[in-house]
């Protein structure tokens, strides 16, 4: 896992409070980030097994607001992160791109 | 409240035509998320006026339009939907010199044009010179042209069809610049034969 700047901030929310549920939105206001790089964020953040997912149960105080998809971090996520993020301010206080390797590609060059 | 509703519908509409890009496995349980996301968006009383939570509801669907792009590429090629509409989202991109000139020719063509019925019209000044109006028989023309190429197009790049018809019509140079620049697949090399080549 490669710690970008949006993964971080990201991460800092979760572990934040690891046991805490999180909706997309709720999640795109803390980390202040667009729904384009959350989204596929948190679907790779689940295929390796560090974010799962719920639904919300319908509530019948909820005022007919469709349920909601919640976000937290597993056990393995919350230890990965933690560590990651304590691994970042160093690697980011040197030489950021050295540490960093080479940047992504852009989606769609790689074929 | 009257500016959300109908910012809920495009939204809305927007969402379902992004989620036909996944696999069909994933489409529904991904559209009750973000159309759950879009309500709490709406509803957020914390952002005023309501017009910008209209305003953050688009925002949040052209990010959707990106994320399922990006994850129809993390799913099992297997299960990858064949979308239904006629534009793909497998139209290659542009090599990126290959846009810059486009930009730069389409930049230095509208220059040249304008500079030209600039100077023309110091000469005829007024509205109902004929140098106006060949800038509007240009505009038409151009309009036309681009018009022309998108129907014909078999694929255009990153945006649907209609919404470069919209951009053309909308901005009458700039529009058709930007698709001529940005949303048309040269046709010559790099437009494949079948939609089916994917990454």
């Amino acid at each position: 896992m490669k710690l970008t700047g949006p993964l971080e901030r990201v991460l800092r929310v979760l572990v934040a409070d690891p046991a805490a549920q999180h909706y997309g939105y709720d999640l795109m206001k803390a980390a202040r980030l667009p729904s384009g790089t959350l989204y596929p964020m948190l679907a790779r953040l689940q295929q390796e097994g560090l974010v799962d997912s719920e639904w919300e149960e319908q509530r019948p105080d909820a005022g007919g607001r469709p349920p909601r998809k919640y976000y937290r971090l597993t056990a393995e996520g919350a230890r990965v992160a933690r560590l990651e993020l304590a691994r970042a301010p160093a690697a980011r206080g040197t030489s950021r791109h050295v540490a960093a390797g080479p940047a992504r590609p852009m989606p769609g060059s790689a074929r | 409240m009257s500016g959300i509703r109908p910012a809920q519908q495009i939204a809305e509409r927007l969402i379902r035509s992004a989620c036909r890009r996944l696999p069909a496995d994933e489409r529904a349980e991904r559209l009750r998320e973000w159309t759950a996301e879009l309500h709490a968006i709406l509803d957020d009383e914390s952002v005023r006026p309501s017009w910008l939570r209209g305003m953050r509801a688009l925002a949040f669907c052209v990010g959707i339009a990106w994320a399922t792009r990006q994850l129809s590429r993390l799913a099992p090629t297997t299960s990858r939907s064949v979308g239904n509409s006629r534009w793909r989202s497998g139209a290659p991109r542009a090599r990126p010199n290959d846009t810059a000139v486009r930009i730069a020719v389409g930049l230095g063509v509208y220059a040249a044009v304008v500079a030209a019925v600039i100077a023309l019209l110091r000469v005829h000044p007024g509205p109902r010179g004929w140098p106006f109006l060949l800038l509007v028989a240009l505009g038409i023309g151009f309009d036309g042209y681009c018009l022309a190429d998108i129907a014909r197009a078999s694929q255009v790049r990153y945006l649907p069809k209609w919404a470069w018809v919209l951009i053309c019509l909308a901005q009458t140079p700039a529009g058709g610049i930007a698709y001529l620049c940005a949303g048309r697949v040269g046709r010559a090399r790099s437009a494949p034969p079948s939609p089916a080549p994917q990454p």
